[in-house]
């Protein structure tokens, strides 16, 4: 019997309980994932992802885009659904902006890849 | 002694470095009339030039976007073409007005095909091809090519004109203000996150929005003031508003107070210093102007309809496009600069997500401000001292549709 692929990088298991629901595909869906989720949950993913953001990033800085295997990409995912989910808990103790322009008429037109490499300045795109 | 310890707050007076805009009250009829949205129209909106793009999205010759301008309802196809110049035309097949290429972006071996009955252009918009074309009641190819859009490039951004005959030149309308900004490294922000909504007001409101940081500390207490306003500016003022013709800047004064926890881990630990002032050496005359050491960020407005919100390492441009005397599309584009690792990937999400929200902050008001002006509740503007820039901008549209 084979052991199951790790889900994150060495040292982080800690966190593969958070893999299924806030890894997600791209800046939309993690906005609407904020959106629908309560602002319980919303905490709790925050409170354990929080104490480790430094060692993740120590982790992740050694990892160029463009070259990440499957653990490190869920690994920058959880991060950049922290990013989303930072201001729900820093600012408004809500899923939603206090008092805001509704959010879903939003429509975006164009993401930053999680994953690829990113042309520099004079590179082709 | 920490020279950062005891910041001057700026002072009241901008207003009067411009006498000939007044300190009064000001008559909103220009928010929300139908009449005077008919009279920007043809005075201001036509006469004007949009930004809708970066050079970068058509590196190679053949590589095309499409996209529109929703104020004239126009559909608009840009190209690199062989020799090297970027050209726009309407995207409207010459046979029977669909759009001649109906992809969003791609690379074209030379040829635009409609895809409604096979007729193509060259990337010079010139017809090449007609189906069945012994069919056809002879149709002069050579006057049938696709119509082109008054195009031009400033710093990498490509920007049109509706105007079939530009009243001015891309850098005619630039000016002072377009000059005092070029040579900035623009291209350095090759990423961007860009989004689009409609808003229920008039197209000055969504300028009026980021053009004053007087209500930062109230309508954005836990988010942008903390962080922008900080203790030494409890009344949200400016180090500066510059006018240049019809054009003018906002310089923001801050000083630096602690970030919240996933902010830190964005600009400490991310090597993402997008939102951190410093680094700011070297900059073309227009940004940074007073050189203060307390400056953060500059709103760089074209009137009418376009800015820019640069900070050190990053940049969003607001393009605001009117539908109607109480209608708007905005569309926003957040420029960072390229992430090399996966850490610094975090770091513009964080900027991106930041951006955004404090920006539903600022929206939030909108709609209701247009209500109150629909239904004639509110019959002036009175602004502040260090709303200056809505006030010129109220001076500049009076004064061209008077004339």
């Amino acid at each position: 019997m084979s052991m199951a692929a790790p889900l994150l990088p060495e040292g982080f298991a800690d966190l593969e309980r958070f893999v299924p629901d806030w890894v997600q595909p791209d800046a939309v869906t993690r906005m609407a994932t904020r959106q629908a989720s309560p602002i319980a949950a919303l905490r709790e993913f925050y409170d354990a992802m929080l104490p480790r953001g430094e060692a993740v990033l120590a982790h992740l800085r050694h990892h160029q885009l463009g070259a990440l295997a499957g653990p490190e990409e869920n690994l920058l995912r959880l991060m950049l659904m922290l990013a989303e989910v930072a201001p729900a808990v820093e600012w408004y103790g809500d899923p939603r902006v206090y008092d805001g322009f509704p959010v879903e008429r939003v429509r975006y037109l164009r993401q930053i890849s999680d994953s690829a490499a990113q042309a520099f300045a004079g590179e082709p795109a | 002694m920490n020279e950062m310890a005891t910041p001057p707050v700026p002072d009241i007076g901008i207003t009067a470095h411009y006498p000939e805009i007044g300190t009064g009250p000001v008559d909103t009829a220009i928010y929300h009339e139908p009449a005077i949205y008919a009279k920007e129209m043809d005075a201001i909106l036509r006469r004007s030039w949009y930004m809708i793009g970066r050079v970068e999205q058509i590196a190679r010759a053949g590589d095309f976007f499409t996209t529109d301008l929703p104020t004239f309802g126009y559909e608009i196809l840009v190209c690199r073409a062989r020799d090297g110049k970027v050209n726009a035309f309407h995207n409207v097949c010459t046979h029977r007005g669909n759009v001649a290429e109906h992809r969003s972006e791609g690379h074209s071996a030379g040829l635009f095909t409609c895809r409604f009955h096979g007729w193509s252009f060259d990337l010079e918009g010139d017809l090449k091809r007609i189906r069945d074309e012994e069919g056809f009641f002879g149709c002069d190819k050579a006057k049938m090519g696709l119509r082109r859009i008054a195009c031009g490039v400033w710093q990498g951004f490509i920007f049109v004109c509706p105007e079939e005959e530009p009243s001015q030149t891309l850098e005619e309308w630039l000016g002072e203000q377009g000059a005092d900004t070029a040579d900035y490294p623009w291209s350095q922000c090759t990423q961007s996150y860009q989004w689009e909504c409609e808003i229920a007001c008039n197209w000055k409101l969504v300028n009026d929005s980021p053009a004053e940081v007087h209500h930062i500390p109230v309508l954005h207490p836990n988010s942008a003031a903390p962080t922008m306003m900080a203790s030494g500016n409890p009344m949200g003022r400016l180090l500066d508003v510059r006018i240049r013709g019809n054009h003018r800047t906002n310089s923001h004064y801050s000083v630096q107070a602690e970030p919240k926890p996933v902010q830190k881990l964005a600009y400490f630990h991310a090597s993402a210093a997008q939102n951190v002032a410093g680094g700011a050496r070297g900059y073309p005359p227009g940004i940074n102007a007073t050189r203060s050491p307390f400056w953060t960020v500059d709103l760089i407005m074209f009137f009418p309809t376009l800015s820019f919100t640069l900070s050190a390492g990053m940049y969003t441009a607001h393009q605001v496009w009117p539908l109607g005397p109480n209608r708007s599309l905005y569309r926003q584009r957040v420029f960072v600069k390229p992430a090399g690792t996966a850490a610094e990937r975090f770091g513009q999400e964080n900027t991106m997500v930041e951006f955004r929200d404090v920006v539903m902050e600022d929206f939030s008001t909108l709609e209701r401000i247009q209500r109150a002006l629909d239904s004639g509740q509110i019959r002036e503007f009175h602004y502040h001292d260090h709303e200056l820039a809505l006030r010129h901008q109220h001076h500049v549209v009076t004064r061209i549709l008077a004339a």
